[in-house]
């Protein structure tokens, strides 16, 4: 294959190389193979015969890594892992938790599992099943050998929790730790490196299992890039008559980005309530604390910093804690505590600052496209209203947001999404994305536009009322027109007596929704988790048992294979 | 035959049109009026219906509109223009059962903004449904025995006839020819009944073919109106074909033929203009309807075949009077029947007013009058008319009839039944609402104009009330509150509210401006012309004072104000 200088140039590098030096080779060629998109098969899948020596035979033979996902980082790394160890002759089975059989866990031997966080502590959509099986039910795992990876991001309160309680789980059940809980924050890739590195060498000398306390990583600045973009346009694009606002923001950023990816954002909390705790605290507003090893002012880390505004049950048991005083456990602001157990004196509401948790990021999925809107990032925002003890309140960050005007500064970071990507551009497109769930379609129908991609695409779009809240109406009546848009379906569910609902509409084009999949169709979904995707994979379900006449086992097994192939990909919240 | 003089200067065959409208086109393609009617009702991406549909949809009685005044913001939210339509009835001779009451006030509920709008032309009309809504609402309607078949479009519309049945002991007999007029002019496609009820397809279409219209229907909207003197409230000579019932020793004889009359102008163009219609004969019922009925619809298919079909401005009946002279028109409807036309009886008019309050007929049935202003019916701060009226409806006691002056009449009410209902007025405040509005009041018509019609450039059932609280305390400072002085405003020349008919007449110009039209008559037998252009509201209210104060200082006794006007030559020169 290679021309003769090629080949004599790699057999004097490989016959001077030291062992360690040949397996960074091979994941370095593995690496660049990949990022040049040569092989869009997993890097774990290359042919033996590029290993530059047999490897002596391992003292483990049989390996399972197992990946929860959310965004793509976790199945990422677990492919990565998978590759280095088969490459050191271990027979690594490579699964998704989504598609892993439950009743196989007890016949473990080795076990690994990459699991990511979402939220307050969640574990990702796809690794909930097998999250609540293992905390669910009472399994003997008494030969299991395992070790836990967690993805997470320090930004938020309940860091790698998702990961922590798959490793406590674990143990608790009789399974054996034999390399250490590793938890990450977004910059993983070094340590999830070493890590494994680690794990490998121990299943190559199968030296005794240490169990080692887990390890979080010192803290250092995070590796995401925060930058500062500036807003052009700000629209609330539902209409007078609305129960909804939802608003369409222009970020003038020189970001990259790809369609499918979401922005975080870190909301400040409002000067009023920071200074009113400060006022009811006596606290002087200059005062130093630490927060995180830096230095900030109260005034300062109450604004940026802490969530103050709606504090969760955990939080506020500790309040009761430093107070003395008997809290029911319900969610409530600090202010509304202060005011109602009131802290001794200013020492004590120290104390109190010590126990509070950062402000979470919020990521909104972005709905402009890099090759449409240059220079620009577009987000489509629901502002969060919900009544606390009859009073009307909004999300801290959606709030903020609608009140962003022209030429205000935004911070944020991108945050990529691996999984939710557009196929080839010959490739069909089905997407589910009902009220804010139309995000990134509008990123992926204006790339497709902008791009001249040949593939259909079919939008199943929903929400309260035709009149009001058909978002994008206009731009997506230009995509019929033009023809990048195949097919739209809409479902407004309160014009008409009856609810109606995307899956119904889903379920109405039965038969030609089959007909795409059996094209080779991919299917997207975006929005509420619950109920709107569990229904709509439902629907699917039975669309596919229906249209294909086959019975729920194997519906269930031609879904899995979409998933499999990455043709059925959620971004819900 | 021979005994009929031909002009030489008229076409004794009908002229080859070339260069048609649009318009004719699209009737001619439609495939009897269904067009692509489905596939329009079945978009669910736009509130609007396909352009050529938009033509066809009005001989089904429906008008596209959408909300001007949120035009701009809408399309900033990238939400395409507020469509609705305006769906009218088909009530010849304008009738309702109490039964028939109820069932519209229900739909109006549901379907639309919930306003009942009487129109000038003796039927209800109701605004702001949803594309989504059509078929449920024409669905209730025919289970209720009402339809919208040709009430807007280039067919013969509403048939109108004088209201009030105390007028006349021969009302009854008068009355049933506005039903057997709409029904002899009604198109013979069965397109209505497959589009909005489902129908199954006619297997033989030859059921359907149509002599009267044939494909291209007529060349523009066909007004008839049943006139009996001496009250003019139909305003008969503002009709395409007028008839006017002679009765002698309390039996009617016959008819007199009017032909020619018309509103619509066009600012600017002075080719357009609102004409009376022009007496040319006289048809006798002594021997039985038929001849009559010929009559009628020979003017019809005169009208079909030499009715200008290049330029719609140009199309309306009055102008093919004009062209080929209204002799002509009498030879060549005397040569289609058959007949000669006798001659016209004498007639007189002396008035074109509702019948307010409680009156009595002949056969000792009782009638109320209650003021609606400008035909909306709906509750509002100052009376709840809408309820009042469905309560009414609710006892059966009362059957509803329409007046041209958009009023209704709660009609056929037994001497026994009387107090109820006069209870029911009086508890919802109707009687002494009606007796307090003024004589001015009273006798005002505005058409719909903004925000919803799309021709108009001004406001008028918006503000006509408005404007009336200002010019009414210019009557009482002139002592001539109790003078029924006849005032119209439309909100473009094209006379929906009649406003060339009206002793004042207000035409809208632009936004807050009007040419003010004075010297018509009071009884609707002399049309005014224009007195000034482009007044705003302080204008107006400058001129009317100075003219009412030469009017009270130089009436001739019992003068009415358009007779004034007129001997004081009140017109541009």
């Amino acid at each position: 294959m290679l021309t003769t200088p090629k080949l004599k140039t790699l057999q004097e590098l490989i016959a001077g190389a030291t062992k360690e030096e040949l397996i960074w080779l091979s994941g370095y060629l593995a690496g660049v193979v990949a990022q040049t998109g040569v092989a869009s098969v997993p890097a774990g899948v290359l042919p033996a015969a590029q290993e530059p020596e047999a490897p002596a035979k391992p003292s483990v033979n049989k390996i399972t890594i197992a990946y929860g996902t959310e965004t793509g980082n976790s199945k990422k790394l677990a492919t990565d892992f998978a590759a280095k160890a088969k490459k050191k002759g271990i027979n690594a089975k490579l699964v998704g938790l989504e598609q892993y059989r439950l009743t196989d866990l007890p016949k473990e031997e080795y076990f690994f599992t990459v699991i990511s966080t979402q939220g307050d502590g969640e574990p990702p959509a796809s690794a909930k099943k097998f999250y609540d099986h293992i905390h669910r039910e009472k399994l003997q795992l008494g030969q299991l050998k395992y070790g836990v990876l967690a993805l997470g991001d320090t930004s938020y309160p309940l860091f790698c929790k998702a990961g922590e309680d798959v490793d406590q789980q674990l143990q608790r059940m009789g399974g054996q730790r034999i390399v250490h809980l590793q938890k990450c924050d977004t910059d993983y890739e070094a340590e999830a490196g070493s890590w494994f590195e680690g794990l490998l060498q121990k299943l190559l000398s199968n030296t005794a299992p240490v169990v080692s306390a887990p390890v979080t990583t010192a803290r250092k600045s995070t590796g995401k890039k925060i930058q500062t973009g500036v807003i052009l346009h700000n629209v609330n694009l539902n209409d007078i008559g609305s129960g909804k606002q939802t608003y369409h923001l222009e970020i003038a950023a020189q970001a990259e980005y790809q369609p499918g990816d979401s922005i975080g954002i870190t909301p400040e909390n409002p000067r009023d309530i920071v200074e009113a705790i400060l006022s009811l605290t006596g606290m002087n507003p200059a005062h130093k604390v630490i927060f995180r090893d830096e230095e900030f002012s109260t005034s300062d880390v109450l604004r940026k910093k802490l969530n103050i505004v709606f504090l969760p049950e955990r939080v506020v048991k500790k309040y009761a804690a430093i107070v003395g005083q008997d809290i029911p456990e319900t969610r409530m602001g600090l202010l509304d505590l202060l005011k109602i157990y009131p802290v001794k004196d200013s020492a004590q509401f120290t104390e109190v600052i010590g126990i509070l948790e950062p402000i979470a990021p919020r990521l909104y999925s972005i709905s402009s496209s890099p090759e449409a809107h240059g220079g620009e990032i577009h987000i489509t925002v629901a502002k969060d209203t919900f009544v606390v003890n009859g009073e009307t309140k909004h999300g801290l960050c959606s709030d903020a947001l609608s009140q962003l005007c022209t030429d205000q500064e935004l911070e944020f970071y991108v945050h990529r999404n691996l999984q939710f990507k557009l196929p080839a551009e010959d490739k069909d497109v089905i997407m589910v994305g009902p009220g804010t769930g139309i995000a990134p379609f509008r990123s992926f129908l204006a790339e497709r536009d902008a791009t001249g991609a040949s593939g259909k695409n079919w939008l199943f779009f929903g929400d309260q009322h035709f009149t009001t809240d058909f978002l994008y109406q206009t731009e997506i009546q230009n995509w019929m027109q033009t023809g990048v848009l195949t097919r739209v379906s809409t479902a407004f569910s309160r014009d008409q007596k009856e609810k109606v609902y995307v899956q119904h509409k889903m379920h109405r084009h039965a038969e030609e929704l089959y007909r795409w999949l059996e094209d080779g169709a991919y299917v997207y979904i975006c929005g509420a988790k619950e109920p709107m995707s569990v229904d709509v994979e439902n629907a699917l379900l039975s669309i596919i048992q229906q249209q294909g006449k086959k019975n729920a086992a194997q519906a269930e097994s031609y879904l899995n294979d979409l998933i499999e192939t990455g043709r059925f990909v959620k971004d819900v919240y | 035959m021979s005994e009929i003089k031909r002009n030489t200067l008229s076409p004794a065959e009908p002229p080859k049109q070339t260069n048609l409208s649009s318009t004719e086109r699209i009737k001619q393609k439609s495939d009897g009026l269904r067009g692509t009617m489905i596939e329009s009702l079945e978009d669910e991406v736009t509130g609007a219906i396909r352009e050529d549909d938009q033509s066809l949809i009005k001989f089904h009685g429906m008008y596209q509109q959408d909300d001007r005044d949120r035009r701009e913001e809408r399309a900033e939210k990238k939400l395409e223009r507020l469509f609705s339509f305006m769906i009218r009835l088909r009530l010849p001779g304008g009738f309702l059962t109490p039964e028939q009451w109820v069932a519209l006030h229900h739909i109006a509920g549901e379907h639309s903004t919930g306003t009942i709008k009487i129109t000038t032309r003796m039927t209800v009309q109701l605004h702001g449904l949803l594309k989504s809504h059509l078929k449920p609402t024409i669905q209730a309607f025919n289970s209720t025995g009402l339809d919208s078949i040709a009430t807007c479009g280039d067919v013969n519309r509403n048939v109108t006839c004088a209201a009030h049945p105390m007028q006349s002991e021969v009302h009854e007999q008068v009355h049933a020819y506005a039903a057997r007029i709409s029904e002899m002019l009604k198109p013979k496609t069965h397109a209505y009944y497959e589009i909005w009820l489902d129908e199954e397809k006619l297997a033989d279409k030859s059921e359907e073919e149509d002599p009267l219209y044939q494909d291209r229907y007529l060349p523009r909207k066909f007004k008839v109106g049943i006139g009996i003197p001496p009250n003019n409230e139909v305003d008969v000579f503002t009709n395409d074909l007028g008839l006017i019932a002679i009765i002698e020793n309390k039996k009617l004889k016959g008819f007199n033929i009017a032909i020619g009359g018309g509103l619509g102008a066009t600012h600017g163009n002075p080719d357009t203009y609102p004409r009376l219609a022009t007496t040319i004969g006289f048809v006798s019922v002594a021997s039985g309807d038929e001849k009559l009925l010929k009559a009628v619809y020979e003017v019809c298919t005169i009208q079909r075949d030499y009715g200008n079909r290049s330029d719609r401005k140009l199309a309306r009946l009055k102008y093919t009077v004009d062209k080929y002279g209204a002799e002509w028109y009498r030879e060549e409807l005397e040569r289609r029947t058959g007949f000669p036309l006798e001659k016209a009886r004498t007639v007189t008019f002396t008035d074109r007013i509702d019948y307010y309050g409680w009156q009595q007929n002949h056969k000792g049935l009782w009638y109320y009058t209650p003021f609606i202003e400008s035909g909306r019916v709906l509750d509002d701060e100052k009376v709840a008319m809408k309820t009042a009226l469905l309560e009414i409806a609710r006892t059966g006691k009362a059957n509803f009839r329409f007046t041209g002056n958009q009023n209704l009449i709660l009609a056929d009410i037994d001497k026994k039944d009387k107090a109820a209902i006069g209870e029911i007025l009086d508890k919802y405040g109707i009687i002494k609402h009606t007796d307090s509005a003024s004589a001015l009041r009273k006798n005002s018509i505005a058409c719909v104009a903004l925000p919803t019609c799309p021709l108009a450039l001004a406001e008028a059932q918006r503000y006509l009330p408005v404007l009336i609280d200002k010019i009414e305390e210019l009557l009482d400072k002139h002592e001539l509150s109790n003078e029924n002085i006849i005032t119209r405003m439309t909100g473009c020349p094209n006379g929906c509210g009649r406003p060339y008919a009206a002793e004042i007449g207000f035409v809208g110009t632009a936004p807050g401006h009007y040419n003010m039209h004075l010297t018509g008559d009071h009884e609707g037998q002399r049309l005014n012309r224009i007195y000034k252009e482009n007044l705003d509201e302080a204008a107006i209210l400058r001129e009317l004072d100075l003219l009412f104060w030469l009017y009270k200082k130089e009436r001739a006794t019992g003068e009415k104000f358009g007779d004034f006007a007129w001997r004081q030559r009140w017109y541009k020169q």
